[in-house]
């Protein structure tokens, strides 16, 4: 597993006795609010309703054993011995006090974490696809591409005050596990009909409240020219981003004012200047010994003859939570930790050191985290997924509920944040609790349900099968439901129901839209192929009849 | 708060007054003030691409950075001197002690602080790094690793 250098770790102690001395003098009065809030963004520190909550990066969700071991620590250290897996695959400690926030950040640097530039205004954590490396059609593993780039733009002198924050997601898969047309930027590896090795180039996606489906500003650039391509665009958001109106921050902003071609032209002709600087090459040596360190650690077996174990709980679990491998006797194992009243994505101490232990023995000491912030083991011989499997049953881990509709993303809404219309957590229970039937989840099959509280969109209710986005309407918590939003094969934001529905009545509202959903669907139809087929009108007529 | 100026004049590095006019004054008037010696002061807002045919006759340019979030005097920095290979000083004024560090390497030549961070010490914030992950305008003698 790739792992930070000593050089690599000196930064990140240097970046830490810089932070303290900030914090000092701000607790000192010398530095005011508005300028430490900057700063203190940019090292992932929020202030929420109740304390301080860090986000730590884990860039492209990828952790091992040990690494998940120090969250764990610090969970009982500085937290209240838990953290929360976010939609962007980091981690969050909602409970931290702002003094001891420098020796939270040291004790995180052994094992190469930080939680540098996972807020403010400034390129954030890289995405990537959480099963990078373990998928058929692949065109390659993009994590080696999101650590260089990544890089490149740490403290990036000229690109660390922009208008707004700045995600960029990188796929290279055949399905889009990575949603990246609803980043501010998202590169696709593609190969040009030559055979070489490029990205496509979407920019100005995002959700919120105008959300927006990124627009191509390149059909090709070759990988070694990424590091300049990605300096034009930034250098033309900087300077011409909004930067006057709060609420317009963001690129796509930008993109749709100018238009998605003149935005392009410009980044093309900026482009054309700084293309051939020797200097803004990607380094193809770093790559190569990139590609070494996130090489899989596993060799095909033949395991012609082993027998799977009859269980029938067993079984349920292994349908929703084990996908096929590329590497034969292998198996990429979900693990959900969705419980019944627990905020999705919470996960206690206790949990993560038992996963570490469990990586240890089963998955080559690595571990995944997902955008549906469950975790995943990446290397799990076939031979073992009943083990596992066992081993998680005896730690209430085995939940099947991921590839069910249980799986629910929602955000921390009214129970934790300030800028929360309405509560998240509680709806995802009582969606929970009324589909507690398995059987009949199982019969539902796949199908997501998000729910933000506000229309920062943190859950991404707008790319889910069913999202619901929290509002207030004369004083009462309301719901605005969105209807088969997509990423995976194509992108989509989800389409309006109709008037907002009541706290009270919204999951009675997302029961009728999932029976609409079972008594349309021919044969093993997915929920947005339905919609496509019949359009929103039987659903309205179900919910609003 | 902060004591914000608008300078009219400059000294440079040489102990030299420089007067100094607006962008918009040079626009306006630049062959006249070409022949003077002039600098000028530049709005994070300004096109920096007008006066990029005038360069050899500006004697200093001087950047605003009195708006901690905004970062496009950064890209102007990199323009002129990066890009444009300005020769005369690029002075960036108003500026915040935690932002030293990405004024320099930026392409700043040198800088006023604002008079709320008398006292510290600048070294902490200019430097403190031992390596940088990007080549940009000013290196400034660090590791790189990209
Ligand atoms: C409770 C504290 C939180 C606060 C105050 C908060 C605040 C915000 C705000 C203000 C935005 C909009 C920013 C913009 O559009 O410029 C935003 C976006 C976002 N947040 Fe949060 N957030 C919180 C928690 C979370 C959590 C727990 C997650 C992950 C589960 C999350 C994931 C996201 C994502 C993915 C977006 C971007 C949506 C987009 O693409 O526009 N946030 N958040
Ligand atoms: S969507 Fe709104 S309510 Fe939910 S966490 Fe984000 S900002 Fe808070």
């Amino acid at each position: 597993m790739y792992q930070y250098s000593a050089q690599d770790k000196q930064f990140l102690v240097e970046r830490v006795d810089q932070f303290e001395k900030q914090l000092k003098r701000h607790l000192s009065g010398e530095l005011d609010e508005a300028k430490f809030r900057s700063l203190r963004l940019r090292n992932g520190l929020y202030m929420e309703l109740h304390a301080h909550m860090l986000r730590v990066a884990i860039p492209y969700g990828t952790l091992s054993s040990e690494q998940l071991r120090a969250l764990a620590d610090v969970a009982d250290k500085y937290d209240r011995g838990f953290g929360h897996f976010t939609t962007r695959q980091n981690i969050q400690f909602n409970w931290i006090q702002l003094p001891e926030i420098a020796n939270l950040l040291r004790d995180l640097i052994d094992a190469g974490l930080h939680a540098i530039q996972t807020s403010g205004k400034a390129t954030r954590n890289i995405t990537a696809d959480p099963l990078s490396g373990l998928t058929e059609g692949e065109i390659e593993d993009a994590r080696p591409y999101c650590e260089l780039i990544r890089r490149w733009f740490n403290l990036h002198p000229e690109f660390s005050w922009l208008p707004g924050k700045f995600k960029i997601a990188i796929n290279g898969a055949k399905l889009d596990e990575t949603a990246l047309r609803i980043h501010d930027l998202g590169l696709r590896l593609v190969r040009n009909e030559k055979g070489e090795l490029g990205f496509r180039v979407f920019v100005g996606g995002g959700l919120g409240a105008a959300a927006m489906v990124g627009a191509e500003t390149a059909a090709f650039v070759p990988v070694v020219d990424i590091l300049s391509y990605l300096e034009s665009s930034l250098r033309i958001y900087n300077l011409k981003g909004r930067r006057d109106h709060q609420k317009k921050l963001r690129i796509k902003f930008l993109v749709r004012e100018l238009g998605a071609n003149e935005f392009s032209r410009l980044v093309d002709e900026d482009w054309q200047q700084t293309k051939n600087d020797p200097e803004l090459k990607l380094n193809l040596n770093e790559l190569e010994s990139l590609k070494k360190d996130f090489a899989l650690p596993i060799e095909p077996i033949n395991l012609d003859r082993f027998k799977e174990t009859v269980n029938f709980n067993y079984s349920i679990w292994k349908k929703n939570n084990v996908r096929i491998h590329k590497v034969s006797g292998y198996s990429i194992v979900n693990i959900s930790l969705t419980k019944l009243g627990s905020a999705p994505g919470d996960a206690t101490s206790e949990q993560m050191r038992i996963l570490a232990t469990l990586a240890d023995q089963f998955s080559s000491g690595e571990i995944r985290t997902t955008k549906r912030q469950t975790i995943v083991f990446p290397y799990v011989r076939m031979d073992q997924v009943f083990d596992l499997w066992k081993s998680l049953e005896e730690y209430d881990l085995s939940s099947p509920h991921q590839g069910t509709l249980a799986q629910i993303v929602a955000c921390p809404g009214r129970d934790y944040c300030d800028l929360a219309k309405a509560v998240s957590i509680p709806i995802a229970t009582r969606v929970q609790e009324r589909f507690n039937d398995m059987n009949k989840l199982l019969d539902i099959g796949d199908l997501n349900i998000n729910i933000s509280g506000c229309e920062n969109s943190c859950a991404h209710h707008h790319i889910a099968d069913i999202g619901l986005l929290g509002m207030q309407k004369n004083g009462e918590e309301y719901y605005q439901i969105t209807l088969a939003g997509e990423t995976l094969r194509e992108t989509n934001i989800g389409k309006k129901l109709g008037p907002s529905v009541s706290g009270e009545t919204i999951v009675d509202a997302v029961e009728d839209i999932v029976n609409v959903y079972i008594d349309n669907r021919q044969q093993e139809e997915k929920f947005t192929d339905v919609f496509k087929r019949i359009g929103i009108t039987p659903f309205k007529e179900k919910v609003y009849g | 708060m902060d004591e914000i100026k608008n300078p009219i004049n400059l000294i440079n590095k040489e102990y030299k007054t420089i007067n100094l006019v607006t962008f918009e004054e040079w626009l306006e008037d630049s062959d006249k003030l070409s022949k003077l010696g002039i600098g000028v002061i530049l709005d994070p807002s300004n096109d920096v691409g007008l006066i990029k045919e005038s360069l050899d006759s500006i004697e200093l340019i001087v950047l605003d950075f009195r708006n901690f979030d905004d970062g496009r005097g950064y890209s102007q920095a990199y323009f002129l001197s990066k890009r444009w290979k300005f020769k005369g000083e690029i002075v960036g004024i108003n500026a915040h002690l935690d932002q030293l560090q990405f004024m320099i390497r930026s392409g700043i030549t040198s800088y006023q602080l604002l008079e709320s961070y008398k006292g510290f010490n600048e070294e902490d914030y200019s430097s403190g790094f031992s390596i940088c992950y990007q080549a940009a305008a000013n290196n400034s003698g660090l590791n790189l690793k990209y």
